[in-house]
């Protein structure tokens, strides 16, 4: 069914085909009409999953993680301070080895107080145990919270899923969305018993203490899983475009045949730079686009695949961690270590500072000169 | 691709206009993109929203920095600064019934004097989007008026017709 939905209504979608079955939230802009969408088809009994408003971001994270420990299919999503205030709940779910699909908004943190996007919400979380996809398209969201749940709840992984986008420019833009049918999804996302769960009549202990070595062990396990993430996310992804033909990756490259200078970057304003790409490639100049969409597990052989052949790379990073740089700068150039190209980072959009194409013109026409790094913030 | 900016105050629909011309262009077989930009909501605050339209699919995303078309729901809005970005083949269209101190030609219609006369208040939104579809002929007055119906839904059945008629009536005043 063809609808023309903004990010949000497609996260809201993706939790009521996947048959979420507790949403335990507390609303923030951007994130609100995700929760308000849903509490509509609650209030009209078209959705069948208990709904919940806690009294904060916390106690959200909190209900999420009591939910999922009994083997229910739970969804949640916030933005920015609220995000950061469920953080505290963030690695024990996941450390818990719980499953279930948190819908990010991007928006930037306080202080000063904004509302438009920037990542340094969602990237913040990059070590909290959640396998995390930042999403550019409203399809992808919605297709992306469906496939989260069937990696998050695969017996291997157990883990955590975040799926981003970035509010206002993607949660607010309304596109033609073709939203699948229940069925279609009904037979892709069966809902395993899980082995370990709370149950009254086999008691149980989770979240036990492990001290030193044994701690050690239930990291190292963690990230095991994490890494097992990947070939369970690539069978996922190929499953679900086999059923609808939308192919997804863990890295998208847009025009990089031939490349020489690319711009490598996250989030919602890749699809501006797509069309920067595309005006400059008319004027015979051979640059491309790697967008990094599964951003945890790190996908550093793709990455490194993707740009094997390109010289001149400038690393958009739309976040700021003060007294380093950009965040996403140093794990491409970890993934490119050894190699011998000229690596430029471009701090740009903080607080949803717009962005045109004639911006990403001047930083691929920049990135094509350099002959040295540079670092360089884009006002 | 064709691009639309829409200016006007919160309260008076502008991030609705936008969303039914956009399912006004989808059902005349365009592919669409539409997006509003606000900070706090508040009432009375400029508001800005955007659409963008292509039968090969849209490839960018956010401001739209110079619209083949500017639409203007209030015109006690700071005009030169919502007129920014205009090129040699933009057309504006403006809710007014006044001169107004510009020196570009525009189209104008009294979207508000008929909005308040058809609805009793100042939603001039859908109103003005009749004199729109009488510029820009590949969207037609019933791609708009089915737009309306899907976009204010079932809940406001009175409200759907009361703005057709008044998008109806723009759509035969709007002087170019």
């Amino acid at each position: 069914m063809i609808d023309i939905l903004d990010g949000n209504q497609c996260a809201a979608w993706g939790a009521r085909r996947a048959k979420a079955q507790c949403v335990p939230c507390f609303p923030i802009t951007p994130t609100t009409e995700i929760i308000e969408t849903i509490a509509a088809w609650k209030a009209k009994n078209e959705f069948k999953g208990e709904f919940v408003q806690l009294e904060s971001e916390h106690s959200a994270a909190s209900a999420c993680f009591g939910a999922s420990l009994t083997g229910a299919r739970v969804f949640t999503a916030t933005s920015s301070q609220g995000l950061l205030l469920m953080h505290e709940l963030l690695p024990i779910i996941s450390g818990c080895r719980t499953p279930m699909v948190m819908t990010t908004v991007s928006r930037c943190l306080s202080a000063p107080i904004g509302l438009w996007p920037d990542h340094n919400d969602t990237l913040a979380m990059r070590d909290a145990g959640w396998i995390m996809f930042i999403c550019e398209t409203n399809q992808e969201v919605l297709d992306s919270v469906i496939m989260g749940y069937k990696i998050s709840e695969n017996n291997k992984i157990l883990l955590p899923v975040i799926v981003n986008m970035d509010g206002f420019v993607h949660s607010y833009t309304r596109t033609e969305v073709d939203i699948p049918e229940q069925k279609l999804v009904n037979s892709f996302l069966p809902h395993p018993k899980r082995e370990i769960r709370l149950d009254v009549k086999k008691p149980m202990t989770l979240g036990i203490p492990a001290m030193g070595l044994d701690y050690m062990k239930f990291r190292a396990q963690l990230h095991r899983a994490m890494m097992d993430s990947f070939d369970v996310i690539d069978k996922v992804q190929k499953e679900w475009a086999k059923l609808t033909k939308r192919k997804y990756d863990f890295v998208e490259e847009y025009k990089m045949k031939g490349a020489k200078a690319a711009i490598v970057m996250i989030g919602a304003n890749t699809t501006i730079a797509r069309a920067a790409v595309d005006e400059m490639r008319k004027k015979g100049k051979k640059v491309g686009l790697l967008r990094i969409r599964l951003f945890r597990p790190f996908p550093e052989k793709q990455i490194r695949k993707a740009l094997e052949k390109v010289k001149n790379i400038a690393v958009i990073d739309q976040n700021i961690c003060p007294g380093m740089g950009g965040i996403l700068y140093p794990e491409i150039k970890m993934a490119l270590s050894g190699t011998k190209k000229t690596i430029s980072n471009y701090i740009q959009g903080l607080g949803g500072n717009f962005i045109s194409e004639k911006d990403y013109i001047a930083i691929l026409n920049d990135a094509i000169k350099n002959k040295k790094e540079e670092r360089k913030w884009q006002m | 691709m064709i691009s639309v900016r829409i200016h006007g105050r919160g309260g008076q629909g502008v991030k609705k206009a936008a969303q039914i011309l956009a399912r006004a262009a989808y059902l005349a077989g365009y592919q669409t993109q539409d997006f509003a930009l606000y900070g706090a909501e508040r009432k009375g605050a400029p508001v800005t929203s955007f659409v963008r339209i292509d039968k090969k699919g849209i490839n960018t995303r956010g401001y739209v920095w110079e619209p083949d078309f500017i639409i203007v729901l209030d015109d006690t809005l700071e005009l030169s600064c919502h007129l920014k970005g205009r090129k040699k083949t933009t057309k504006e269209l403006i809710n007014t019934d006044q001169k107004l101190p510009i020196k570009v030609p525009y189209c104008h219609v009294d979207a508000t004097g008929i909005a308040v006369k058809e609805l009793g208040k100042n939603i001039p939104n859908i109103a003005l989007l009749g004199g729109f579809v009488k510029i820009f002929k590949p969207i037609t007055l019933e791609n708009l008026e089915k737009a309306v119906e899907i976009e204010l839904g079932k809940k406001h059945p009175e409200a759907t017709k009361k703005n057709i008629r008044a998008a109806k009536q723009c759509y035969d005043k709007v002087v170019c």
